[in-house]
């Protein structure tokens, strides 16, 4: 009796601590999302951007003022608020937007920014001592290989001329007879008629080798993976969507609605460059964070001191990345938006990029082999449900019995290796 | 009994040279021959080690080609406007109105630059409909032949100096510098003329005259009015180049007003129409097409099936006519008398008295039936005529009110505003011009240099030289600027960069507004008016809304309220049109005497004191007729064509090479003879005839049109034009011949037929056609099925006869023998959807509008002149017309006697059938592809995959419906094909959705797979299912009179499905059992039985 009653309580209390343990971390997670989604573009946490850094935030203010100030910041520096009032006068009065969010969320962020607050330092070294430790290792591996093969070919040469010499010293102490001295060529072909057998092998493992290589080379025609050109602006990614942690989605807005992601329109560099006026941040191919800057300036034709714009303004000529063939029909809506697929998933690591780089090889055979593996978002989306019907009909139904009939319904199953889905 | 269709005169006369291309798709033969003939290999010089040398050095140059990648720069907004996302398209409700034809469009923008144009299916009037002229307009806009910036002098010039030569001149006539204020009364009413002279200005008054096409904004006439306001003694004339001032005349007479009514073919039960191509051209074609067709659908049970009833009296086989229940053709001589005679036997049914002698001879029994039709049908009946004169509209006018047509088939409560032209005031202008007696002369939206008849256009020359300022809006510099000294061109702005309201008809009103920015340095007519009258700081877009607060909104004659102007703008902007309240008052400048009397059928009162009155109007017009009717040897009938119109767009080249509906010519216009008459003057088809009389005379090339009227010809206009642009120049080359100078002054009006022509024969001269018309022959099959009613309504599948195809087993049903499905296997799954589409060949008229819209959305390229010749047309889509006719085929042995059927039929009944891939399920073109790349998907579309294709042409040569084109060039950026692809601004109507093809690939209709994918993806956002109609084909959308429907097989409650269970569909070449996913219905007509 004693023993249920315990066991009982025992799992009360786990299916309490589970419910709890849910709970919590679906409230970071939202946290995550809405302060991605709504913060990142001035805030982030253990560093300042545009606006104040927001490491410990929680522990500088009481709750009560976060949401009353996120929700409406000018009316608590218009209330008197001293701490509100010197805040406004060292962000050169700029007042930050009023956020249509409700306490609850606003909350779950600060649950974030807490959690994040424990571990933001670490994160940020590590993620910068791994990248260069990397790129120097690579360097040097290449010219130490170089090196010894010189040092080995200069060996065999010096080893061929001493054996040669010390042959003909033998053959005269021998008293045989000097041997032939050839010229080099005919020398070759001498030693190709003596050893047939050996310039057989080699040469059909040559020939096996050409084939592969120039087999490789002409199906990598036009494919630039790893095409990362100059751009007019020294834009870094890493800067941005890394260190800033701002969302991809952010600048690249049409990825959710249209068929391009869109490269960034300047009025959107000035969301943020309007308060960012200079930073003494030296990137990493040398370039300076507030001449970079100042390109946007300039080609908005806009005064930072005045805070006017001109009207000779003259747009920003970027290197395309990402060249598609005209007769390819690609939408990133129906990938990002539809198919919930990362923008990692094609582009890389971006975060870690400085100016963008062709991660994919952009291939046919690259989109085929991602569609023939990829689930559909069947769930919840009633567009499918006849496609799931279909999948879930008996084998009585005529035409079913050789159906094959995946776990998963995949991108290949709704036809999307078809050649007008993407030719047209 | 069998009917026997033939695809043209070549078919049926079994000509050798038909016979010879009926076989192969290509006109050309390739040199095989030369090329492995012994002799040509003893002098050939390319030997075996010569092209192993070109081949490796090919390779090498195609590889080191290929190594380089270009940069591309990708430049984005700097400051993105809100509304645009690039990538996806945004759409402006607006209106077309080009002076003749009126349509309220949905303009598609893709970044900024409109790509489409779709009808407004908001609009009451033309309810989504369009027509090839207005889907070609968005190319007009991207015609580098427009001007650029305004001409002076013949060189160019600024709009600084435009306008102050203007206003010098203006100043010199009206002596003040001091700009004349506007005067108004009490009541905000301007008082025009005399009254204002005597304040603050000199009170000097000049003759300026305002020469227009039709205007049916109101802005712009209350900016005319302005400006008539500020220069007292100014005068706006307006002209048409077709004009329909005769009945404006002859309904003056009877109402009291000249105005143009409404009709309502979708009230008529029975039509009789002389010469009125109202499916075409005639008044308001989008609309008519539609109500013509609207009771003439036939859904649901046969047993109580009707349809109208339709009569075309006519010369020249039109659009209208060859979509007629019965058709006669008679001179145009004696279309006068023909409307007399039925005017005399409706007037005998009616007991009214009867004129002079009412005997048609060979015609009359068939107008005789004409009238037993229409009493029949009394009070649904609707006689309409294309005539331009006066007396014969009259006695049109008298024989609707016997038959009490007004009120029920036609309106003339709410009068239409389109064809506004007064064709004695343009004479007297002319008159006027060469007394001296007009001071300046402004021209908007007319080339009358062009457009007048021989004596009039030297008459204009010579009295142009007398006008002290000439100014004309032309976008271009048209015929009228480039041959007569001394006009200032302003180039006015095209329909899509401008602002404009317009009234087609009263009560329904519509926005025009722009959906990209003036390409050139163009101004848009009216605020050149508002800047030479000084309204300044004030655009057209604010003179439009001021406008519309003080005259639409504030009386709040809208049907939809609205507190606030800028909701009621808004509203009306974002849906393009408004409805006004029935009663209220025109919004346009007609004032209150303009009024028409009200016609009550059955209003004894009325009638008894009209009576005398009519009487008296019949008898004048019936003398009047009598007097002048005298045939000739031999008539020529001018006429407008269904792509060109009356011209205005002749720099189209979709419109040029858009076949005609009839004829399948393209880039010519042509003398058309019927073949007996041809052979009686001893012409062929191609022969080069000179045509003069009244001292103007064209050398053209002849066509056998069967069902022109004997001893008769018809001549297009909207050809022949020296000025249009690079497409139509005397510069480079003409296309075609002008054929307005034949159009004479009669009674009052211009008349567009001239009797007692003389027709010669250039010896020795021929001139190529550009037809579409044998090649892709359907083989001696017929794939059109017709019946007559009275068999539908025996029979529903009367006509539409089960097919069957002979097995070891006997006769079968297509569908039971298969090669690759069974029971047990049903062949490939289609999960989730099965695209089809459904044409309904009772609801096709033919009228191209649909080769256009898919011209547009598919970027299908113009190939010109000679490679249509060639046969090589890149027509994705395109419309068959076969004629019928008498001979029975099966007269001698089972499968006909085709030379028995050399004897042309002077009147063959006409079927029209639009035919795109029909994306067959066993598609004969995909399993003998070598490299797979035309292919089959699990939605049941027929995949074309352009960058795959090797171009062998085995799927063209195995299609059994000819539907698939080849690219035997690249068509775009090559300058041996200068059309709009081979121009920077040309190439901006592209849709950026769709690749531009290269050369050595097939294609073919994808059923517009890009709007597919495109709604689909809408849905699966939405995480729901296609709603049925929600996708649109662009030819389906284009369709005026809905006969093209596209859906889901799958979809068992679609439209789709509901027609194919209509037991008129059939698939084309069914005993092929292809399994096409395109189904049609068959074709019925309203006739006694079908022509044996």
């Amino acid at each position: 009796m004693r023993n249920t009653f315990i066991y009982r309580s025992l799992q009360t209390l786990s299916a309490l601590a589970f419910v709890i343990l849910i709970s919590s971390n679906s409230f970071a997670q939202d946290g995550a999302a809405l302060f991605n989604g709504n913060c990142t573009s001035c805030h982030a946490v253990g560093k300042e951007v545009l606006g104040p850094d927001l490491k410990d935030v929680s522990k500088r203010r009481q709750i009560d003022w976060i949401l009353k100030w996120v929700k409406n910041s000018s009316a608590v520096i218009a209330s008197g608020d001293p701490y509100a009032n010197a805040l406004f006068a060292k962000y050169n009065k700029t007042v930050m937007p009023a956020q249509s969010l409700k306490d609850d969320e606003i909350k779950a962020i600060v649950a974030y920014i807490d959690a994040e607050s424990a571990k933001a330092p670490k994160a940020v070294a590590k993620a910068t001592g791994g990248a260069g430790n990397e790129k120097a290792e690579d360097d040097h591996t290449g010219t130490i290989l170089f090196l010894c093969g010189i040092v080995l070919l200069v060996l065999v040469l010096i080893l061929g001329k001493v054996v040669k010499g010390l042959n003909k010293v033998v053959r005269q102490k021998e008293g045989l007879p000097a041997p032939i001295e050839r010229k080099p060529l005919p020398a070759l072909w001498y030693w190709m008629r003596t050893h047939k057998k050996l310039v057989a092998i080699i040469l059909i493992i040559f020939s096996c080798w050409s084939t592969v290589k120039g087999w490789d080379t002409l199906w990598n025609i036009g494919v630039t993976t790893g095409y990362q050109p100059d751009q007019p602006i020294a834009f870094s990614h890493k800067v941005h969507a890394g260190d800033n942690g701002i969302n991809c989605v952010y600048c690249h807005s049409g990825a959710e609605k249209s068929k391009t992601a869109g490269i960034p329109t300047a009025n959107v560099c000035m969301n943020c460059h309007k308060g960012i006026k200079e930073s003494d941040l030296q990137l990493e191919n040398g370039a300076v964070a507030t001449e970079e800057i100042g390109k946007i300036y300039k080609a908005l034709d806009y005064n930072p001191s005045t805070q006017q714009y001109g009207n000779n303004p003259k747009p920003i000529e970027w290197v395309r990345v990402h060249n598609l063939q005209d007769f390819v029909y690609f939408n990133h809506s129906q990938h990002v938006k539809v198919g919930k697929i990362a923008c990692q998933t094609c582009h890389g690591e971006v975060q870690e990029m400085t100016s963008a780089k062709q991660y994919s090889k952009l291939t046919m055979g690259w989109c085929i082999d991602c569609h023939l593996a990829t689930p559909v978002q069947v769930k919840g989306n009633h567009y499918y449900d006849n496609i799931v019907n279909y999948y879930n009909m008996p084998d009585t139904v005529p035409g079913h019995q050789h159906l094959m009939k995946p776990d998963t319904i995949k991108v290949v199953n709704i036809g999307g290796t078809e050649c007008a889905r993407c030719h047209y | 009994m069998e009917k026997q269709y033939w695809k043209g005169l070549e078919e049926l006369r079994n000509d050798p040279e038909f016979e010879k291309l009926k076989n192969q798709e290509f006109a050309e033969e390739l040199p095989l021959e030369e090329i492995f003939s012994s002799k040509a290999e003893a002098n050939n010089t390319t030997g075996r080690r010569d092209f192993l040398k070109i081949l490796g050095f090919g390779v090498g140059v195609a590889t080191l080609a290929a190594c380089e990648t270009p940069i591309k720069k990708t430049i984005p907004y700097l400051i993105k406007p809100e509304e645009i996302v690039p990538g996806v398209a945004n759409y402006y409700a607006s209106s077309y109105f080009d002076g003749r034809d009126y349509c309220p469009v949905v303009v598609k923008t893709r970044e900024g630059r409109p790509i489409k144009i779709e009808g407004n299916d908001l609009s009451p009037i033309t309810k989504g409909g369009t027509s090839a002229r207005v889907q070609a307009s968005v190319l007009s806009l991207y015609d580098s032949s427009r001007l650029k910036i305004p001409m002076m002098d013949k060189g160019p010039a600024t709009w600084n100096q435009v306008d102050k030569a203007v206003m010098d001149k203006l100043v010199a006539l009206y002596g003040a510098s001091k700009p004349v204020e506007e005067v108004k009364d009490k009541k905000g009413k301007v008082v025009k003329g005399a009254a204002a002279k005597g304040n603050g200005a000199t009170g000097k008054s000049a003759n300026i005259r305002i020469l227009s096409s039709t205007i049916i904004s109101p802005s712009t006439k209350a900016v005319i009015g302005d400006f008539v306001n500020k220069y007292p003694g100014t005068k706006h004339i307006t002209y048409d180049a077709v004009s329909f001032s005769g009945m404006r005349m002859a309904n003056e007479e009877s109402f009291g007003t000249a105005m143009i009514p409404t009709y309502r073919f979708d009230n008529a039960k029975a039509i009789v129409s002389f010469d009125a191509d109202f499916l075409a051209n005639w008044l308001s074609p989008i609309e008519y097409s539609r109500q013509f067709v609207a009771n003439r659908k036939l859904r649901g049970s046969n047993k109580d099936a009707a349809m109208s009833k339709h009569i075309q009296i006519e010369t020249a086989l039109s659009l209208t006519g060859s979509n007629a229940d019965k058709r006669i053709a008679i001179k145009p001589s004696e279309m006068a008398g023909a409307v007399l005679s039925l005017y005399n036997k409706i007037a005998s049914k009616a007991g009214e008295p009867t004129y002079g002698s009412s005997d048609m001879g060979k015609a009359d029994e068939s107008i005789k039936m004409a009238a037993d039709e229409l009493w029949n049908n009394k009070g649904k009946a609707l006689v309409v005529s294309g005539s331009n004169d006066k007396d014969v509209q009259l006695l049109v006018n008298e024989i609707n009110k016997m038959l009490g047509s007004y009120g029920s088939t036609i309106d003339i409560t709410s009068p239409s505003h389109l064809q506004q032209g007064n064709d004695a005031e343009v004479r007297e202008l002319i008159e006027d011009m060469n007394n001296g007696k007009v001071d300046g002369l402004i021209l908007y939206n007319v080339n009358p240099y062009y457009t007048l008849g021989k004596v009039q256009a030297d008459a204009f020359k010579t009295g142009c030289a007398k006008v002290g300022l000439k100014v004309t809006f032309a976008d271009r510099e048209d015929e009228t600027a480039a041959n007569i000294d001394g006009f200032i061109v302003a180039p006015d702005n095209h329909y899509l960069e401008s602002w404009n309201d317009a009234e087609p008809k009263k009560g329904h009103i519509s926005l025009t507004q722009p959906t990209i920015n003036p390409i050139f340095s163009t101004r848009a007519a009216q605020e050149s008016l508002m800047a030479w009258a000084g309204i300044e700081n004030k655009s057209y877009h604010d003179y439009i809304q001021d406008y519309w607060r003080k005259n639409l909104f504030h009386e709040s004659k809208t049907k939809e309220k609205h507190l606030m102007f800028e909701d009621f703008w808004n509203k009306s902007l974002q849906d393009g049109v408004v409805e006004m309240v029935a009663d209220a008052a025109p919004a346009s400048e007609e004032k209150g005497k303009d009024k028409p009397k009200e016609v009550h059928k059955d209003s004894k009162k009325d009638k008894a004191k009209e009576a005398p009155k009519a009487a008296n109007k019949a008898a004048e017009a019936a003398a009047s007729i009598q007097k002048s009717a005298k045939g000739s040897d031999f008539e020529l009938v001018i006429y407008e064509k269904v792509g060109l119109g009356n011209g205005n767009q002749a720099n189209n080249p979709w419109l040029q090479e858009l076949p005609d509906p009839i004829s399948k010519v393209c880039w010519d216009n042509y003398l058309a003879l019927s073949p007996a008459t041809a052979k009686k003057m001893n012409f062929k088809q191609g022969d080069v005839a000179t045509v003069s009389v009244n001292g103007y005379s064209v050398e053209v090339v002849v066509l056998e049109q069967p069902g022109q009227a004997a001893d008769t010809g018809s001549l297009a206009i909207g050809y022949g034009r020296t000025n249009a642009g690079k497409t139509s120049s005397s510069k480079t080359k003409v296309i075609g011949v002008n054929a307005y100078p034949f159009t004479q002054f009669v009674n009052g009006s211009i008349q567009y037929f001239v009797t007692g022509v003389a027709v010669a024969k250039v010896a020795g001269k021929t001139h190529g056609l550009a037809a579409t018309q044998t090649h892709h022959t359907m083989m001696g099959r017929s794939p059109v099925k017709e019946a007559s009613l009275e068999e539908y309504r025996k029979e529903a599948k009367a006509g539409n006869e089960q097919e069957y195809v002979s097995t070891m087993d006997g006769k079968q049903k297509p569908e039971d023998v298969d090669l690759w499905a069974s029971k047990e296997n049903p062949g490939h799954p289609r999960p989730n959807h099965q695209w089809g589409m459904s044409i309904d060949l009772n609801s096709c008229i033919g009228c191209g509008a649909c080769v256009i819209a898919c011209t547009a959305e598919n970027n299908v390229p113009v190939v010109g002149k000679l490679e249509v010749i060639r046969s090589r047309e890149m027509h994705w889509m395109r419309i068959d017309r076969y004629y019928s006719s008498d001979a029975d085929p099966k007269s001698e042995d089972e499968k006909g006697d085709l030379k028995k059927m050399e004897v042309p039929s002077e009147q063959p009944q006409v079927v029209f059938q639009p035919i795109m891939c029909q994306h067959c399920n066993h598609a004969p073109c995909e399993t003998v592809c070598p490299v797979i790349a035309t292919s089959h998907s699990s939605e049941g579309l027929n995949q074309m995959t352009y960058n795959r294709c090797v171009g062998t042409r085995y799927c063209a040569n195995n299609c059994p419906y000819k539907v698939r084109r080849f690219n035997w060039f690249k068509y775009a950026d090559n300058p041996k094909f200068d059309f709009n692809m081979n121009d920077d601004l040309g190439k901006m109507v592209l849709n950026p959705d769709v690749v531009v093809r290269s050369r050595g690939v097939m294609e073919k209709c994808s059923m517009c797979v890009q709007r597919i994918q495109e709604t689909k993806l809408v849905a699966k956002k939405d995480k729901r299912k296609i709603k049925d109609g929600e996708i649109k084909m662009a030819c389906s959308q284009a369709c005026p009179t809905n006969a093209i429907v596209f859906g889901d097989w799958n979809d068992k409650n679609s439209e789709l499905s509901e027609m194919g269970k209509e037991e008129r569909s059939y698939h084309l070449l069914e005993e092929l059992d292809v399994k096409p996913n395109v189904v049609y219905q068959t074709k019925i007509r309203n006739v006694e039985e079908a022509k044996a």
